[in-house]
């Protein structure tokens, strides 16, 4: 069939197994408990993700991968963010991983994908600059050549899981402006001149601050070519982007599911409130922009996965998603009044993460322009 | 499995081409009918040869059963077909004909289907819509036009309202009610009325896109008591349903004539944008801009694939249209969406998109007509009426 939006067979069965497997292993409790915790995540659950075989998916089969492809693991992150899963599947799969399986020399891979997969290491990124800019244009950390290498200098924002990462995957100027100059470089955490500094945010997640002060990398550990990782490393950031919205996507469900549930029961003037029309068309706010994120995302995941181009569709994936993050989480505290307010009631959860949704990977006006962008060059 | 691909055989690619040769032929490219929102004689004239040729190559009635002057051709051929006459800019067909052979091809007669299936086929007739009232709109059950039986005929007394381009149409498809003890959704029964009756008087109800939509009176009007479609009483569900209730859902829905309209305003913007410099740099350079267009590259496209998501629904024998959550949350955003577009156009080009034409005017206009078109958005039903049904039905929240 030419026109189908349903998943076949095989992703239907992953699906659900990921359905099953984060309604019963992350209550929201389990959320609450990672929340600006010491540890940055469970291990059990990621190494019970990595037996499932979930963390290598779409790695190539040579390095323990699967080979699997985008709408394959799409089910994966809708359950993860339907459920708050303290899991950093996007950043140390979708991004870390993905830049090693894309960019990486066969040592590389060797060193680090069965590793991922396995679950026994982690690999994130650290791009987002003190500036708070985002693309080419924000990657201003200095990388100077030095001996047969090169040396770091400079600060990055909101790296998750730097203290448990095995290496920074550090995006680093070596020189020219904006996508010409942009560097990638494997550097250990626990090197000579890095520090580490966890920052409290609005999620509880764990971010850091990550501070390089003279790291002397050797160019053997640069991933990609130097001066040209652009193209790569935006290309896996769109695609880890429409896996955000996959996550949105889900969250927006539960959102839903927990304003509607209010509505229903929540008695005032002697009438659910739900009876009100004002407070169904928050309902329905909240609705069609899930839907309509959906959409977008769906598409955008089926052009990634046809092989066609995918960057306009990803942009408008995230938009939606980055404005629905805001919209759906508003709609419904109008919903609850003072219960959605309490830090004991759920739906504050999904408020304060989907803050940083709405953030990772670009905001909706960084995404609405590129989408803009890319149909003006087009037409 | 998940795909957007209309065309994804060598057989519906040579289709795709076949209706872009047609096209290139039979309309001028890119130029602009709407039925809807134009008055003036020639282009009506042009308007109504150019369906009468596709009407010929039997493309009104691609799908339609052999036995009815169709073609029983697929789902998606048909939705080819429209994509390329939105590629195109060719006008679309009026969709109260569609709706109706729909309903006759569902629940007509033989004799009904023989009768009129051949003259919408093939563009000849032209049908208009007999449904909203003065005090029934949103609450269409309430309708008050009352069809008794006199022998073999039926009598019709009553007002009909906001009949777009009505008085271009030779037959009406008229809701009135049969039984007069009824109430609410029962009792109410479709009509295939010849306009040319006597008793019928149609006045014009000018609107602000500038087309004209009408008012029908019924005085006394005899029709042969084999003009009713379907079974006495029950229209609401047997024709009303999967009509202009909601969307045409048989064979599978399409992009439609609304939906070429946003895309082509949109082209339209992304293109002014590109060639007009403001303060001496491309609009398309401004940074507020290009915001603003992504914002609406994102509502365009987001409809688009509503119309994919209804088509895959229906095709994986879902309800698609009526009454589905989808549905309603898609015709919501919509509904709501054509007026934003107009709102945001205006606001692109500025203070001189006041100006209707001449050779002051910016794109001769068509920001301006755009905008006022925009407000035609409520036929079915307005954005509240849809999430209301989207909140009660499909969320469950208590009516």
């Amino acid at each position: 069939m030419a026109i189908d939006l349903n998943f076949n067979d095989e992703q239907k069965m992953i699906w659900n197994t990921a359905k099953e497997f984060f309604q019963k292993r992350c209550p929201p409790e389990l959320a609450r408990k990672y929340e600006n915790s010491e540890a940055e995540f469970p291990v059990e659950l990621w190494k019970e993700m990595a037996d499932l075989g979930w963390l290598g998916m779409s790695f190539p089969a040579e390095y323990d991968g699967l080979d699997c492809t985008f709408l394959d693991v799409y089910g994966i992150y809708v359950e993860a963010g339907r459920t708050l899963a303290p899991a950093p599947l996007l950043e140390a799969i979708a991004i870390g991983g993905s830049l090693i399986a894309r960019l990486g020399t066969d040592a590389q891979k060797q060193a680090l994908l069965p590793a991922i997969a396995a679950g026994d290491k982690i690999v994130t990124l650290a791009m987002m600059e003190p500036e708070g800019r985002y693309g080419a244009e924000g990657v201003e950390l200095a990388a100077k050549p030095s001996g047969g290498g090169y040396v770091l200098d400079g600060t990055k924002l909101l790296v998750a899981c730097a203290g448990s990462a095995e290496r920074l995957i550090v995006a680093a100027r070596t020189g020219g402006s904006g996508e010409d100059g942009v560097s990638l470089f494997l550097v250990d955490p626990k090197a000579a001149g890095v520090s580490l500094e966890r920052t409290r945010n609005i999620g509880g997640y764990p971010l850091y601050a990550v501070t390089f002060s003279n790291v002397s990398v050797p160019a053997s550990d640069a991933l990609g070519p130097v001066g040209k990782a652009w193209d790569a490393l935006n290309e896996v950031l769109m695609k880890a982007a429409v896996l955000q919205s996959a996550m949105v996507v889900g969250a927006g469900e539960r959102v839903l599911e927990i304003a509607v549930g209010y509505a229903k029961d929540r008695v005032q003037f002697g009438t659910p409130i739900g009876k009100h029309q004002a407070v169904q068309y928050l309902c329905t706010d909240v609705a069609i922009a899930q839907h309509t994120t959906r959409l977008l995302t769906l598409h955008a995941a089926w052009k990634i996965d046809s092989g066609q181009p995918f960057l306009r569709e990803a942009a408008l994936a995230k938009a939606s998603a980055s404005k629905a993050a805001a919209k759906m989480t508003f709609a419904a505290h109008e919903v609850h009044a003072g219960i959605g307010f309490m830090i004991d009631y759920d739906l504050q959860l999904y408020t304060l993460r989907g803050k940083h949704w709405e953030f990772n990977l670009g905001d909706a006006r960084h995404h609405l322009e590129l989408a803009a962008t890319q149909q003006l060059a087009a037409a | 499995m998940v795909d957007f691909c209309p065309d994804d055989t060598a057989e519906l690619k040579a289709w795709r081409m076949e209706v872009r040769e047609f096209l290139e032929e039979a309309w001028p490219r890119g130029k602009v009918f709407d039925y809807d929102y134009d008055e003036d004689p020639a282009g009506w004239a042009e308007y109504r040869r150019f369906w009468e040729k596709v009407g010929q190559k039997g493309w009104v009635a691609l799908t339609w059963s052999k036995d009815y002057y169709g073609q029983g051709r697929t789902a998606i051929e048909r939705w080819i077909l429209n994509e390329e006459f939105n590629a195109h800019a060719a006008p679309s067909y009026p969709v109260i004909g569609l709706a109706v052979a729909s309903a006759i091809l569902r629940v007509g007669t033989h004799e009904q289907r023989r009768r009129h299936l051949k003259g919408i086929a093939e563009a000849t007739v032209l049908w208009g819509e007999g449904y909203t009232e003065p005090s029934a709109g949103s609450d269409l059950a309430s309708l008050t036009t009352r069809a008794d039986r006199d022998g073999d005929y039926w009598v019709l007394n009553g007002a009909k309202t906001l009949g777009t381009a009505a008085h271009h149409c030779e037959w009406m498809s008229v809701l009135a009610r049969s039984d007069p003890n009824s109430s609410k959704h029962n009792g109410i029964s479709c009509f295939l009325v010849p306009l040319d009756t006597p008793g019928i008087q149609m006045l014009p109800l000018h609107n602000m896109g500038g087309g004209q939509q009408n008012q029908t009176y019924f005085e006394n009007v005899r029709i042969p008591a084999d003009c009713l479609l379907g079974e006495e009483g029950a229209a609401w569900n047997q024709v009303w349903f999967g009509l202009g209730g909601d969307q045409l859902d048989v064979p599978g829905p399409v992009l439609d004539g609304h939906t070429m309209r946003i895309a082509r305003m949109l082209g339209e913007i992304i293109h002014y944008c590109k060639t007009t410099r403001r303060g001496g740099a491309p609009l398309a350079e401004d940074p507020v801009i290009k915001i603003q267009l992504g914002e609406l590259i994102l509502g365009v496209e987001a409809i688009k694939l509503a119309v994919f998501e209804s088509y895959s629904n229906v095709a994986n024998g879902g309800i698609g249209g009526r009454g589905a959550l989808s549905s309603n949350l898609n015709q919501a955003f919509y509904k709501e969406f054509w007026p934003h577009l107009g709102q945001v156009c205006m606001e692109i080009v500025g203070p001189i998109a006041q100006i209707q034409g001449g050779k002051w005017a910016q794109m001769e206009g068509r920001v301006e007509k755009y905008f006022r078109t925009s407000f035609g958005n409520h036929a079915g039903g307005t954005a509240q009426l849809k999430r209301m049904v989207a909140a009660t039905r499909g969320l469950g929240l208590p009516r």
